[in-house]
């Protein structure tokens, strides 16, 4: 269990914890722009908010 | 109520949405008259009449209290129960449940604001109710989690809707902090007076991670859900990019808990928590922006719109307020700036440049877009509403600019050194030097208060108008429209 | 291969809940858990001890009526806060604060070292109308205080909370013996439950702080209370830099 007191030190904890953020931030980003295919995907389910027109004002019924 | 019907209350349960959305006008009506009445009180102290009961100090939680669940919460209710139907295609889930979540929560804002008037406080900012609310404020939070997951659980559309996950978000976050903000021990079952369970330093860090994420998650995740149904909606565009709003929604969610610390920098808390909630505020203003980037261009195409419909103007401001104040909080959350700002009125003037500038304006625009909707009407004048645009518009100018120059000011007289290394301001001279703000503050109110008022009227008159014209569609429906 | 797809979350309540919860929890637990934990969070000064039952009433008064909205109790390690205030605020200073009062905004000065700043007559006189003695106050006037009767009779009960939530009230008489050691035998005594009326009254009487000793008003209670403020710690004992290493 001695390993674990090299968690308790602020010296390495700060650049671990950064490089932890930064990779997992990095992959996010890779993940959702990274594949053109992937990205007409995810936008494809922009316009829900359209798809029940029928019952919107009574403009929209006109 | 006969119009109503036509709209299909047998898809949606549209009636609860219209009695939050009537609830809310009420109380952000009411919320703000308290707040121009307390801006007053500091600018005029007689204003405080030896009266216990309107003194500053219990009727500033009656303005907060008001404001922020009253009207922020209460239009939170109406437009999450509204957007979670009408992207899911499918009925509220639960009738009976959401309209316990709607008594059940006007009663906790009234009972709040009596108990602050009485004298009974947890004296915790923004979370004064004493335990028997905030036990009833649980309960109905749970319900109203149900009702929401219970919603979504029977969609007919596959796919959840971005707006979903941030008022999903709010609700298990607002859950969290209330939960642990407000352990107490009371005095007896029968007195409201009690003890919180943690104190000096664990009790601060406590309190303002829920004070910070209440701003975060009640006032800015769940208003951005907003952002991102009715937005689009008013634009007739789809928001701009889907992919930004993942990020956006992942990385909002995950840094906003860190930073509630940088309300505590230069306090008894260790320095290692302050600056990491410093290093999390700084970081916190990419997803911010990402945000508004996203509100901002879903309009870009549309800015023709901007000349002719007040509510895509109310919409624009809020966002550029929303990015106006996500960049002033991160400055204020550095060590440097922060010994500056806080304690002084410069605090007072951010929170607000956020609640009145994007809270209360984007709720302003989606309440517009969202009762002619829900009376199958029109907005009874068009005209009122441009008149409360720039009512709004120039009241939050006033109070964040006389806050600015109060706030600033107070921070460097407080500081001020003369010739012989003393200091060159008594409190008192500081306190002096703040009465034009004060007034121009309370007056910056007004404006925002009348604009207020003017909605409150113009909804009025619609439901009213919608009521006789439904009567007509009975009679003749080919006439109902003319 | 694992092949990780967004739409899973998004068409998956469960799945959504639980990954919104994970995001939302971490950030809370990193910065509060370790505060309960870390010894040096809050550092081992003498004297600070609980408040006695006419100044713990004297603080629910002082929460009663939002003091705390205008007023901090937190002193910042700046020149100017020195020469203002005084010393820092120490985290062991507001230990056994249930709630912390230490404020948010200055709309009037910070209160944290007040005790024994000004006399009781000044307070009294302050508190019924702040005017009279600082003519820019915009405070309040609390002319009520004096008129108002302080209710004690549930002053066990609250003291019983209090112990429940960890402040060192004795009940027993090896509590009471621990206080002993811990505080000395006079303070001990004053944290004491069972007399705690008693202990209530017999301060109220010595220290007069309204200037009527014919009852015992809430004005006594909120005086005894801001004349303690700051003053349980002996700052002469100290080295100036004795404290810097708990920051």
């Amino acid at each position: 269990m001695e390993w674990l007191q090299w968690f308790s030190r602020e010296e390495n904890t700060k650049p671990l914890a950064l490089l932890i953020f930064f990779i997992t931030f990095c992959l996010i980003l890779i993940y959702v722009f990274g594949s053109k295919k992937r990205g007409e995907r995810l936008e494809s389910h922009k316009d829900i908010p359209f798809l029940d027109e029928d019952s919107d004002t009574k403009e929209a019924k006109e | 109520m006969a119009a109503v019907d036509v709209a299909g209350t047998e898809q949606y349960n549209f009636d609860i949405v219209r009695k939050f959305t009537i609830m809310a006008l009420v109380w952000g009506a009411v919320g703000m008259l308290v707040g121009v009445y307390i801006a007053s009180e500091l600018a005029w102290p007689f204003l405080n009449f030896d009266s216990p009961y309107i003194t500053f100090g219990r009727l500033r939680p009656v303005h907060t209290g008001a404001v922020i669940f009253g009207f922020g919460g209460s239009a939170l209710f109406a437009t999450s129960y509204y957007v979670v139907q009408r992207t899911c295609q499918a009925r509220l889930f639960g009738d009976g449940m959401a309209s316990f979540t709607f008594w059940g929560w006007q009663a906790v804002i009234v009972l709040a604001a009596l108990s602050y008037v009485m004298g009974y406080s947890q004296g915790r900012e923004y979370a004064e109710m004493e335990w028997p609310i905030d036990l009833l404020i649980e309960v109905v939070w749970v319900t109203y989690l149900i009702v929401f997951v219970g919603t979504l659980m029977k969609r007919k559309q596959p796919h959840i809707y971005v707006a979903n996950w941030f008022y999903l978000s709010f609700i298990l976050a607002t859950a969290l902090l209330h939960t642990f903000n407000n352990l107490a021990v009371p005095v007896s079952l029968f007195t409201l007076k009690s003890y919180s369970l943690f104190a000096g330093t664990q009790d601060a860090m406590t309190q303002w991670w829920y004070g910070h994420n209440a701003v975060g998650f009640f006032l800015t995740a769940a208003f951005l859900g907003m952002m991102y149904y009715f937005v689009p909606k008013q634009a007739g565009r789809p928001i701009y990019s889907y992919r930004l709003s993942i990020v956006h929604f992942w990385a909002l969610s995950f840094l906003y808990m860190w930073v509630g610390a940088h309300h505590l920098h230069w306090t008894a808390l260790p320095d290692w928590t302050s600056t990491l909630a410093a290093t999390f505020s700084i970081m916190l203003l990419l997803p911010s922006w990402g945000g508004m980037i996203n509100g901002i261009m879903t309009l870009s195409g549309a800015w023709d719109k901007l000349r002719t419909d007040p509510i895509m103007r109310f919409m624009i401001v809020a966002l550029s307020f929303y990015g106006m104040s996500t960049f002033e909080g991160p400055m204020m959350s550095l060590k440097d700036v922060n010994a500056l700002s806080h304690y002084t009125d410069w605090t007072v003037g951010h929170v607000h440049s956020g609640a009145l500038g994007w809270v209360a304006m984007i709720t302003f625009g989606s309440m517009y877009h969202l009762i002619p909707k829900l009376w199958d009407t029109k907005m009874y004048s068009e005209k009122l509403i441009n008149i409360h645009f720039w009512l709004a518009t120039i009241g939050t100018l006033l109070y964040i600019t006389a806050m600015w120059i109060s706030g600033i000011m107070q921070g460097l007289m407080w500081r001020a050194f003369d010739d012989f290394g003393n200091l060159q301001y008594s409190f008192a001279e500081s306190v002096a030097a703040m009465h034009p703000f004060y007034a121009m503050r309370a007056i910056g109110g007004m404006f925002f208060l009348t604009g207020m008022l003017l909605m409150l009227f113009n909804t009025y008159m619609t439901i009213r108008q919608s009521n006789s014209q439904g009567s007509k569609l009975e009679v003749n429906p080919a006439n109902a429209v003319a | 291969m694992f092949n990780f797809k967004h739409e899973w979350i998004e068409k998956n309540v469960g799945l959504m809940l639980i990954a919104t919860m994970i995001a939302i929890s971490i950030g809370g637990l990193v910065e509060i858990a370790p505060l309960f934990f870390i010894k040096e969070t809050v550092e081992k000064v003498d004297g600070v001890r609980p408040y006695t039952p006419l100044e713990s009433r004297g603080r629910d008064i002082y929460v009663r009526e939002g003091c705390y909205l205008c007023h901090s109790q937190m002193i910042r390690p700046f020149r100017d806060e020195a020469l203002r205030y005084g010393h820092y605020s120490l985290a062991a200073e507001s230990k056994y604060d249930h709630p912390f009062q230490w404020g948010s905004k200055r709309t009037g000065p910070d209160l944290a070292r007040v005790g024994n700043k000004y006399s009781n007559d000044w307070h009294v006189q302050h508190l019924i109308d702040p005017k009279s003695m600082v003519p820019p106050s915009v405070m309040p006037r609390y002319p009520w205080l004096m008129t108002t009767a302080l209710d004690y009779s549930d002053m066990a009960e609250r003291l019983m909370a209090l112990r429940q939530v960890g402040v060192p009230y004795s009940l027993t008489q090896g509590e009471y013996d621990r206080n002993v050691k811990d505080f000395g035998a006079e303070v001990a005594q004053t944290l004491h439950i069972p007399d705690a009326q008693k202990n209530l009254i017999a301060q109220a009487q010595a220290g007069n702080f309204d200037g009527d000793r014919s009852n015992v008003s809430e004005m006594d209670a909120v005086v005894a209370y801001l004349q303690v403020l700051g003053t349980m710690v002996d700052f002469s004992k100290y080295d100036n830099d004795e404290f810097v290493k708990f920051r």
